[in-house]
């Protein structure tokens, strides 16, 4: 990440001082002003599904998901640390389910639990599940296209399910086989 | 489908109750914990909606989807698609204004608005996830991880280019 922050903004900070140097501060401005403007945002989606989860984990509702999916994380994401199967499993139940959102702290949590057993692999492989998208119903475009007068808004469902499994469980795919060649070569 | 979130607040709510749960005590808490998770993340957003700004004034991704233009029609990829596909990886805010322009611009209902809507719905924002996700912590070497994503998000872009044609 460092690496890919410092090329794209020197080589950016280098073109725009050939177009429009005066462009400079302002763009960083805005970005941050953006950066603000989202925090906004994300907190009162955080706010929501956080406080919600909270009573799912005190009642003991996400350590009810966690057991259910727990032959899962374990064979997949290879942990035996309770708390992170429990955020694992709400994390990949509220992707599941579509409030992508709701995603994102259960997979910061997850991925602190992991950092305790020193489980690289699950943090990777728990990112690469995020971040190739597995939603179910890709709700902000359906809505988009209703509002600029679809016929048939719904009708992007089906490809949208299938490009997501492609990307997944390619995602996944990719990655066992990587790590798997890793360790040959390690051992 | 509009039933479906309303039935999981109920749901947690009413299981809460009956396990005796303090339900506006745990709520609060629970809004407690978002509110120190957003400030966390306040300063990898700040820092990359900056290198994001910077890289559209400049017209750095201008050039690159110049660039890609040709090798993404050879997959099968229409031009309108190329900087669509390029920006969704680094900017969510980015590509969704960016989606909207096609929509408007070709109509809802027409192939590149279909292809665009599945592209942006099947794919996510692969560089600020890698941010947040790995901000607290010591795992190093991102770079295998963002390519591998990188190269199946292609990929599904490719499936869902083909599959509007037929679907």
């Amino acid at each position: 990440m460092n690496a890919i922050f410092a090329a794209i903004f020197i080589i950016s900070s280098v073109f725009l001082l050939f177009v429009s140097p005066d462009k400079f501060l302002p763009s960083l401005l805005s970005g941050a002003e953006s950066a603000a403007k989202m925090s906004l945002t994300l907190f009162c989606i955080y706010a929501v599904w956080m406080g919600l989860s909270r009573i799912a984990e005190k009642s003991g509702l996400s350590a009810g998901a966690a057991r259910a999916l727990k032959p899962l994380s374990k064979k997949l994401f290879k942990t035996d640390n309770p708390a992170a199967q429990e955020n694992i499993a709400m994390n990949l139940s509220c992707n599941l389910l579509g409030i992508g959102g709701a995603a994102t702290p259960f997979a910061v949590k997850a991925i602190a639990q992991l950092e305790k057993e020193k489980n690289e692999f699950a943090q990777k492989l728990l990112f690469i599940i995020n971040a190739t998208s597995i939603q179910i119903l890709p709700t902000t475009v359906i809505a988009l296209r209703a509002g600029a007068n679809s016929a048939a808004a719904y009708d992007i469902f089906l490809p949208s399910l299938i490009c997501t499994c492609i990307s997944t469980v390619t995602g996944v795919l990719l990655y066992l086989v990587f790590s798997k060649i890793k360790r040959g070569a390690g051992n | 489908m509009v039933y479906i979130i309303p039935a999981i607040f109920l749901f947690v709510f009413i299981f809460g109750a009956i396990k005796k749960v303090k339900l506006y005590s745990e709520f609060s808490a629970g809004i407690q914990e978002a509110v120190k998770f957003t400030f966390s993340l306040l300063p990898c957003l700040a820092a990359i909606f900056m290198m994001c700004e910077l890289f559209e004034v400049s017209g750095f991704s201008d050039i690159i989807t110049k660039a890609l233009s040709p090798v993404f029609s050879a997959l099968g990829i229409p031009a309108e698609l190329t900087k669509l596909v390029l920006i969704k990886p680094f900017s969510g805010s980015g590509s969704l204004a960016y989606l909207n322009k096609i929509i408007q611009q070709y109509g809802a209902d027409s192939y590149i608005s279909r292809c665009a809507c599945v592209c942006f719905g099947s794919s996510e924002t692969v560089f600020y996830i890698s941010a947040v996700y790995f901000a607290s912590t010591s795992v190093k070497n991102l770079a295998k991880p963002i390519v591998i994503v990188l190269i199946s998000t292609l990929i599904s872009t490719v499936f869902a280019c083909l599959l509007c044609r037929i679907m």
